[in-house]
């Protein structure tokens, strides 16, 4: 018996359409997994399923009956709580605030009362496994992984029906991931309702019987998880064949060193890490988030203080800003976290942003060369595939993968010889993931230095000529060769959890 | 819609608004358009126009300049006090002056981007700061005596056309190339929509939110010179109201509070129409109360047609008909 | 119990300052811990801690006002031209005037929210249409209120004048309404706007709320004003604008919103009334006022920020 159902479900973002005519059927009592590749439209479908966004058309039912939520507020009463990519916890507020956030348990002032919040999240947290984390804590000093954590627990507070999972592995140890997965098949075997959002095969594996793949913003088909192969996902969720997503493995790598690094150090979080990258390698970074990849990968570009040396093509250097590390003397490119807050002007035009990093370039006694603009933006364009209708276009229209490769244009344009990607597929198509992978390979071949940090296992394993583990903060092992495998990594991944 | 035309369409309503006030007053009161009436309401405009320079600059890339009164007020008294009433000591004392204007810029500046202090924060206190300076050094009474040159300056003419309009369309070419055509232009710009994104993507972002105030400092400095020429005194409390019409010029004029966007022609069109406003005073015998409650409204209006929501709005309307 | 008194931390530097001020009037001045000065500094301050109540909860709501500048003249004018009225009448037009002032404010959330306007040019743009109502409604400083008016303003109960009770009664109603449902998610919607709509806050009548309650407080302003000063004027709103604005900034609240608080601002408002004081008996030119002003206003934003770093740097740790 259907307890969710979406019918003709259509959505347009102006004129690009995320959602055709989705339809889409759960039941209660299982988990139910929804996979689809970057810009399939899983999240879109989601955030309307949670009623944080409403269909242009078609409609929904839950329980048999019409549901059309009008905010996530509603959608939560109905008996749908969505645990989202995008953390919805306010972080000036405590845990407990969070929690109970908008329904907390009132004194007859009118005001909260505090005991019988703090009493009523304590239990919660108790009932959920999670005594390490302090109600009364301000959500702003808490981890990554903890407030993905407390944001799971919010959405458990109200014992829902339909429980949605976005990706809600993405920020998690392996510990917590043992802890989701067997609460989501708690929920489903009390006759609860469990919607898995993941790229992660292996997770779909253990938790979800059913599963229903979206593909351009249609249904593709929903099949019996136990019944398809790995191979067989794939191609439903790319329609075709995965021929090959990376590219042919080369030694591009030569002795001289590019970046040496010694005794970084940044805050708690990055404790003291040593390492090299060579000229013409591709050397990955593993760790789960919140280990201090975000914090090396800063500090490196200058973007955040830190202790410890650096040496860059053999001359020690302080980078004192990204600035700096841009500039002829360093030539040092950061590929940001998030290209829409930290890597496009998104109200601009790709023009706009192509250029950004190297104005004085073009500029002659003073004012720009706009004909020379011109050119370089064209050269831009064409060098990455960029689809554009021109290059007035603004930035914030371009799909995940095309943003992407204006931010990469932005960076190659500068001229810097060491390149720091920090996730660089993140959000992006299989089709753009490949070029990408291509381009790294060439870059690597000419000559260029490339630090490589992804949260995707395959991505390093592939890829990368090394790979450095991090763990607390600390390098925790150094892969190379044949001794690289996704086995290996995740070890290392929490050998230092002891040492810490 | 490409940025650019959106851009261009707000400076253009700016115009039309100001034009469009204008024309009616004319029609009611023929005085209005008059050549000489005209003259003054340009040279008038002028003086919010050159403070607007800099606030132009300092919005658009993200901040704002409250200290404009009385950096405009230190310098006026600064250089009748300086002059004593003689015309030669202006030769050094009018750069000194602005240069001294844009040293508070910078100091603002400084504490902006190195101290991380809230602009709102920092111009205020520079502000609060040099009024109490200036009552200490002034004694609450300021000096009367303004230098001949200063007053042909601010009231003569060439030809026609008066001096100041020429300064103006100077410093308003100056701006526009700026904007337009410069490296720090562009900085500018960029800082405005995302600091973050800016500074990524190598913008030297402190020392662009440094220049931008020095800028708005300096050309407040030369503000309070050129107005203590064209009242024939300097006064305390001259610079407050260019607080407000330097802030409402660059609203009206299209750029966004926020920053990222605007032009230097907008503001000229917001300048127009305030002052245009400020010539309703005496035609439509409105009391001082009644034209601050113009001002208001004219501002919402203004605003809110450059809002996202009503330009869909508009957008659909337009199609519509079409 | 730990995240209260943890919430005390941004008071620390205030205080310290204020405490400071006291005690080198203290030096030079006699009779300053006394009941007779709380009277007298709490008289002083208290408009100006009304005007800061209001545009603290705006402030925490991530945004500013600067129409209270307008409401509060609007206040004294329309009160200065009730000379004649008796304890009903004048009953009567304070409820009115509480309600114009409320209204304003929430005309000002109402546009925030449903145009997607800047604060900042909305209530600029506010503050010059109240302001302008106060000119056409009492064109030049003067008027009178009614002579009890400034009789009640005057006196005292059990010993404290007006103003302290006034601000013991004001203490007393934030502690209860920042325990409130609205007060949260006003603090929620200050800090991270998004993540407060994904939990469901209307942002907009939330906006409307905080906005109409600024308002209210600096219509109470000025209610208060002119019970102090006997008569009304049409500008004198605009000197408590940015004042109000430091007040809760040395008062440790943050200007994006979400973190601060009531005491804050009131002890925010203290330092820069006492200033006065102790400019004065320092026998310096009350010119001075303002550069003092001006420094400690830069000085406590630097330490608000010092203070969370540190703050952010201890909590690092994973």
């Amino acid at each position: 018996m259907s307890l969710l159902q979406a019918t003709g479900i259509t959505k347009r973002f102006g004129g690009i359409v995320a959602l055709k005519s989705v339809a889409f059927e759960a039941r209660a009592g299982e988990v139910h997994a929804v996979l689809g590749e970057n810009g399939a439209g899983k999240s879109t479908f989601i955030q309307i399923l949670s009623g944080a966004i409403a269909a242009d058309e078609g409609s929904l039912s839950l329980r048999g009956q019409p549901f059309a939520p009008k905010n996530p507020r509603e959608a939560e009463r109905a008996g749908i709580a969505a645990v989202f990519q995008e953390l919805s916890l306010v972080p000036d507020l405590t845990v407990a605030e969070n929690i109970w956030f908008r329904r907390e348990p009132l004194t007859w002032f009118g005001t909260v009362d505090r005991r019988e919040l703090l009493r009523r999240t304590a239990w919660l947290l108790g009932e959920l496994g999670l005594t390490k984390i302090a109600p009364d804590r301000a959500v702003r000093h808490l981890s990554v992984a903890e407030r993905q954590v407390v944001e799971i627990a919010k959405a458990l507070a109200g014992d829902p029906d339909v429980l949605i999972l976005d990706e809600a592995t993405s920020a998690l140890p392996p510990q917590e991931v043992d802890w989701l997965l067997a609460i989501a098949r708690k929920r489903a075997d009390a006759g609860k309702l469990v919607l898995y959002i993941s790229h992660r095969l292996a997770e779909v594996r253990r938790v979800a019987e059913r599963m229903t793949v979206l593909r351009n913003g249609e249904t593709v088909g929903t099949r019996t998880t136990a019944n398809l192969s790995d191979d067989e996902i794939v191609t439903m969720m790319l329609g075709r064949r995965l021929d090959r997503l990376y590219p042919e493995r080369r030694v591009t790598r030569t002795a001289r060193v590019a970046l040496q690094v010694e005794g970084l150090t940044v805050g708690h979080r990055l404790r003291g890490v040593d390492f090299s990258l060579h000229e013409g390698e591709i050397l990955g970074v593993a760790g789960l988030q919140g280990h201090g990849q975000r914090e090396l990968f800063l500090a490196l570009f200058g973007a955040t203080r830190s202790q410890g040396r650096i040496s860059v093509w053999g001359k020690p250097t302080v980078i004192r800003d990204p600035h700096h590390a841009l500039s002829a003397g360093v030539g040092m490119a950061l590929l940001p976290e998030d290209r829409r807050l930290q890597g496009l002007l998104l109200s601009k035009s790709v023009r706009e942003n192509l250029i950004l990093a190297i104005l004085p370039r073009i500029a002659r006694h003073g004012l720009l060369d706009l004909r020379r603009e011109g050119e370089l933006v064209a050269d831009a364009v064409r060098r990455l595939q960029v689809k554009v209708s021109s290059p007035e276009q603004l930035a914030g229209t371009l799909s995940g993968g095309n943003q992407q490769k204006v931010v990469l244009a932005k960076l190659l344009a500068t001229q810097a010889r060491i390149l720091l990607f920090y996730d660089p597929t993140r959000g992006v198509d299989v089709g753009t993931k490949a070029e990408i992978f291509v381009l790294m390979r060439d870059l690597a071949a000419q000559g260029y230095a490339i630090l490589f940090y992804s949260t995707d296992l395959p991505e390093l394993t592939h890829l990368a000529d090394r790979v450095a583990v991090l763990s607390y903060g600390r390098v925790a092992a150094v892969l190379e060769g044949q001794a690289i495998d996704e086995e290996a990594i995740l070890r290392a991944t929490l050998a230092e959890r002891q040492a810490a | 819609m490409s940025g650019k035309w959106r851009v261009w369409r707000s400076t253009l309503l700016a115009y039309a608004g100001a034009l469009l006030i204008f024309a009616l007053t004319s029609l009611y009161s023929p005085g209005f358009a008059a050549p000489s009436h005209l003259r003054s309401l340009i040279v008038v405009s002028a003086f919010t126009g050159i403070v607007a320079v800099g606030q132009t600059l300092v919005i658009i890339g993200g901040g704002i300049d409250l200290s404009v009164p009385w950096v405009l007020n230190s310098a006026a008294i600064l250089v009748t006090l300086i002059a004593d009433g003689a015309n030669t000591p202006l030769v050094w004392a009018v750069p000194l002056i602005v240069a001294g204007g844009a040293l508070v810029g910078a100091v603002n500046g400084a504490g902006i981007a190195w101290a991380g202090i809230p602009p709102i924060i920092m111009t205020l206190s520079t502000n609060t700061i040099l009024q109490g300076l200036l009552l200490v050094a002034t004694g609450g009474s300021p000096p009367a005596m303004t230098p001949h040159v200063l007053q042909v300056m601010a009231t003569g003419r060439a030809g026609p056309i008066p001096v100041i309009l020429l300064i103006w369309l100077a410093l308003a070419a100056a701006a526009t190339l700026l904007l337009g055509r410069t490296v720090l232009g562009r900085y500018l710009y960029a800082l405005g929509t995302a600091r973050m994104v800016a500074e990524f993507s190598g913008v030297p972002v402190r020392q662009v939110i440094l220049s931008a105030y020095a800028i708005s400092g300096a050309t407040a400095a030369f503000t309070g010179v050129l107005l203590t020429g064209y009242s024939g005194q300097a006064y305390l409390g001259m610079g407050d109201p260019y607080l407000f019409t330097s802030i409402a010029a660059v609203a009206i004029g299209g750029a966004s509070i926020l920053g990222g966007n605007g032009t230097y022609l907008g503001t000229i069109a917001g300048a127009l129409v305030l002052t245009i406003l400020t010539g309703l005073l005496p035609i439509f015998r409105l009391s001082n109360g009644a034209l601050l409650v113009v001002y208001g409204v004219v501002i919402l209006l203004t605003v809110s047609l450059a809002t996202p929501a009503v330009q869909t709005m508009l957008g659909r309307l337009g199609a519509r008909r079409s | 119990m730990r995240a209260g008194l943890r919430g005390m931390g941004p008071l620390l530097a205030p205080a310290a300052i204020l405490l400071a001020l006291l005690i080198v009037l203290a030096a030079l001045r006699r009779g300053v811990f006394t009941l007779d000065e709380l009277n007298t500094d709490a008289a002083a301050a208290m408009t100006l801690i009304l005007v800061a109540t209001g545009e603290t909860i705006v402030i925490l709501r991530g945004g500013i006002d600067l129409s209270v500048g307008g409401i509060l003249s609007l206040a004294t004018a329309i009160a200065a031209t009730r000379g004649a009225a008796g304890p009903l009448e004048m009953a009567g037009w304070a409820v009115l005037i509480l309600v114009i002032g409320a209204v304003v404010g929430m005309l000002n959330g109402a546009l925030i929210s449903v145009l997607e306007l800047q604060p900042f040019l909305v209530t600029l743009a506010t503050w010059s249409i109240v302001g302008g109502t106060a000119l056409i409604v009492l064109p030049s400083e003067g008027g009178a209120v009614p002579g009890w008016w400034v009789d009640a303003g005057a006196g005292t109960f059990a010993g404290l004048s007006l103003a302290v009770w006034s601000l013991a009664a004001l203490l007393l109603w934030w502690a209860w309404f920042r325990r409130t449902r609205l007060a949260a998610s006003i603090r929620a919607a200050g800090s991270n706007e998004r993540s407060a709509f994904l939990c469901g806050v209307a942002l907009g009548r939330m906006n409307v709320a905080a906005y109409g309650l600024s308002g209210l407080f600096a219509a109470l302003g000025g209610l208060f004003l002119t019970s102090q000063t006997g008569s009304g004027s049409p500008t004198v709103g605009n000197d408590f604008v940015l004042p109000a604005v430091a007040a809760v900034v040395i008062g440790g609240t943050v200007l994006s919103g979400g973190r601060g608080g009531l005491a804050g601002s009131a002890v925010g408002a203290f330092i820069l009334t006492i200033i006065g004081n102790v400019v004065f008996v320092l026998h310096i030119s009350s010119y001075w006022q303002p550069v003092v002003a001006g420094l400690i206003l830069v000085l406590s934003v630097l330490a608000t920020s010092l203070g969370e770093l540190a703050m952010a740097r201890r909590d690092a740790a994973l």
